[in-house]
C-alpha cells in the first residue's frame, strides 16, 4: 500500500543519500546533482515508455480479462471449466516467465504479402505483462458478478429478462463500480512491473539507469540515481493508490 | 531395370530440386539482403564503457560503435544501432533482428556452433580481480570461500566459482558490483581486464589492482549467422584491414584505452 508516509521517507532518502554523496565527493568531478540533472531528459524518456507500455498492456489486459472474466461464468460447464485452467495458469504463473515466454516465442517482424511489419520488443513485453493482467481482471469480473445478490437474478427472470439482458442491464453496471478500486490496483502494480522489461532488453527507465550507471562508472551516482527513479514511480503511481482507496471506501458494501 | 532407371530418373530430379531449392533455404546472404534494404543492423553492447555505452541524448557511442559505422560505410549503408545484452546478442543475431554482433563477446567453441565467428579476432580480454592491493590475495586459490563480486553472463564466473570455491555476489552491472567493493560487501570483482586497465587511472581506485595473475585470455570477435560464409569472409578481410591499417589501434587511443599487446602483436602479423 502506498502511503503519503511512504512518499516522504523515500524522499527523505533520496536527499540523504544525494547528501552523502555530494559529502564524498571527489574535487574535480561533477556533482551528484549536476550527474542527475544532466541525465533527467534521458530518463524522462525512458519512464514516458514504462507509462506507455503500463497503457497498452492494461488496454489489451482489460479488454482479453472481460471476455475470459465472462466466460467464468458462463453457464456451460466447459466454458467455465477451461476458462477457470486458463485464469489459473496465468494468475499463478510468475510474470517474468511470461514475459520471458513471450519474448523468445513471438518473431521480432511479421512477413503479410510483400511487405515487412516489425513486432519491436516493447510491443512483445506490454502483450507479455497483459497476460497476467488478463486473468486478474477476469477473476475481478467474476468476483464482482458474483458479489451481486442471487436474489437479483431471480427477479429478473421473474420479469422476463433473458440471461444477456439480465448481465448487461442489471448485474454489470452495478459491477463496474466494484470493479474500479481492484482494477486500479492492478495498473498501479502492473505500472511498478514494467521494471521487468529491462531484464529482456526493452530500453526503459531500469535499463537505461544501468547504461548511465555504467557511462559514468560513478559507484556514489548508485544510490542517489535509484531512489530517484524510485520517486517518479511513487510520484505517478500514489495518486492511483490514494484514488483507489478513496473509491474503496465509498462503494464499501456493507 | 526399367523401373530401376525410372525411379533413378525421377529421385535424380528430387535431388536437383533439392539441389535448388536448398541454398535458397538455408543459405542467408546478408550483404544482398543489407543493401537491399539500404541498412545494415548491427548489435553493440550500451553499457560497457568505452566499448560501447549511452551519452546523455541516449546516443550509443563507443569503440565498438565506430567498428560498426566503419562497416557500414564499407557497404556503403546506413546504420542502424540495437543494444544488446549478453543474454540476448546470440538470439538476435539467429532470429535476424540484427545482421552483425559487435558487443565485447569473447571467442568459445560453444558459441562458434552457434553463430559465425570470422577470425581474425579484433581485440582480446581475459579475466582478472580488482581487489585492494592490501588485501593479500596473491593466487585465484586464495578467493576460496571468500565473497567475490561477478557480472551477469561473464564465462568467467563459472570458474570462479566452481574451480576456485569463491563464493560468488553476481550484479547487472559493472558499476554496482564495483560499488559493493567499495562498501566492503566483496573481496574483490571478477572482470575483464580491459575494463580494469581503463579505470586503473582514477584517483579514487588508486588503492586498488588487478591483484591475480589473468587467466583466460580471450580474443573477442565479431558474430554473423552461421549459414552466411559470404558474409563472414566479408568481415575477416575488414578486421584484418582494421589490424593492417593500425585503425583499432587509432581508436583504442582515442577512447583512452590503454594499449593492448595483442593488437600490437596482430598488425604485426597482418602488416
Amino acid at each position: 500500500m502506498l502511503t503519503s508516509r511512504a512518499g516522504v521517507a523515500l524522499l527523505a532518502a533520496f536527499v540523504a543519500s544525494i547528501v552523502v554523496a555530494q559529502v564524498q565527493a571527489i574535487p574535480g568531478q561533477p556533482s551528484v546533482v549536476e550527474l542527475l540533472v544532466k541525465w533527467t531528459p534521458l530518463l524522462a524518456k525512458g519512464f514516458l515508455f514504462n507509462l506507455l507500455i503500463s497503457f497498452f498492456a492494461m488496454l489489451v489486459g482489460t479488454l482479453a480479462g472481460v471476455l475470459l472474466g465472462s466466460a467464468r461464468i458462463s453457464p456451460r460447464p466447459p466454458v467455465r471449466g477451461m476458462s477457470w485452467i486458463v485464469v489459473q495458469f496465468f494468475r499463478n504463473a510468475p510474470w517474468l516467465v511470461l514475459l520471458f515466454f513471450v519474448m523468445f516465442l513471438l518473431p521480432f517482424e511479421f512477413h503479410v504479402g510483400g511487405t515487412t511489419i516489425p513486432f519491436p520488443d516493447w510491443i512483445k513485453a506490454t502483450l507479455g505483462l497483459a497476460l497476467p493482467i488478463m486473468a486478474n481482471v477476469a477473476e475481478i469480473l467474476r468476483g464482482a458478478v458474483q458479489s451481486i445478490p442471487t436474489a437479483q437474478w431471480d427477479a429478473a427472470r421473474s420479469l422476463a429478462f433473458s440471461r444477456r439482458q439480465t448481465l448487461w442491464k442489471i448485474i454489470l453496471p452495478q459491477c463496474v463500480k466494484r470493479m474500479l478500486p481492484p482494477w486500479m490496483n492492478w495498473y498501479a502494480i502492473l505500472t511498478m512491473a514494467t521494471t521487468l522489461a529491462s531484464i529482456v532488453g526493452v530500453s526503459e527507465v531500469m535499463t537505461l539507469t544501468l547504461r548511465i550507471t555504467n557511462a559514468e562508472g560513478r559507484t556514489d551516482l548508485l544510490i542517489p540515481i535509484y531512489s530517484y527513479v524510485l520517486l517518479w514511480f511513487f510520484v505517478y503511481c500514489w495518486p492511483i493508490s490514494l484514488m483507489t482507496r478513496r473509491l474503496e471506501a465509498r462503494y464499501e458494501v456493507r | 531395370m526399367r523401373i530401376g532407371k525410372g525411379w533413378l530418373g525421377l529421385s535424380a530430379i528430387a535431388a536437383l530440386a533439392l539441389a535448388a531449392a536448398g541454398p535458397a533455404w538455408t543459405q542467408t546472404d546478408t550483404i544482398a539482403s543489407v543493401k537491399q534494404k539500404g541498412k545494415v543492423v548491427v548489435g553493440v553492447k550500451a553499457d560497457y564503457k568505452p566499448f560501447g555505452y549511452t551519452d546523455p541524448s541516449g546516443k550509443i557511442v563507443g569503440l565498438e560503435v565506430d567498428l560498426a559505422d566503419d562497416v557500414a560505410k564499407r557497404l556503403g549503408v546506413q546504420i542502424e544501432l540495437v543494444p544488446v545484452i549478453a543474454a540476448n546478442r546470440m538470439e538476435f543475431l539467429k532470429q535476424g533482428r540484427i545482421d552483425l554482433m559487435i558487443a565485447t563477446m569473447a571467442y568459445k567453441p560453444d558459441r562458434a556452433e552457434v553463430i559465425g565467428i570470422p577470425e581474425p579476432f579484433y581485440y582480446a580480454g581475459a579475466a582478472n580481480v580488482f581487489a585492494k592491493k592490501s588485501s593479500g590475495l596473491k593466487a585465484w586459490a586464495d578467493l576460496k570461500g571468500k565473497p567475490v563480486c561477478a557480472i551477469q553472463g561473464a564465462y568467467y564466473n563459472r570458474r570462479t566459482g566452481e574451480e576456485f570455491g569463491a563464493n560468488l555476489v553476481v550484479f547487472k552491472g559493472v558499476t554496482e558490483a564495483m560499488a559493493a567493493l567499495e562498501a566492503g560487501n566483496c573481496v574483490g570483482v571478477v572482470f575483464d581486464t580491459t575494463f580494469f586497465a581503463g579505470i586503473m587511472g582514477d584517483a579514487k581506485w588508486a588503492d586498488y589492482a588487478m591483484v591475480l595473475p589473468s587467466i583466460d585470455p580471450e580474443p573477442w570477435g565479431v558474430g554473423v549467422r552461421k549459414d552466411d560464409p559470404k558474409f563472414a569472409a566479408y568481415m575477416s578481410g575488414v578486421i584484418k584491414d582494421w589490424h593492417k591499417t593500425g585503425y583499432l589501434l587509432a581508436l583504442e587511443k582515442k577512447w583512452g584505452i590503454p594499449q593492448s599487446p595483442y593488437l600490437v602483436e596482430q598488425q604485426a602479423k597482418f602488416k
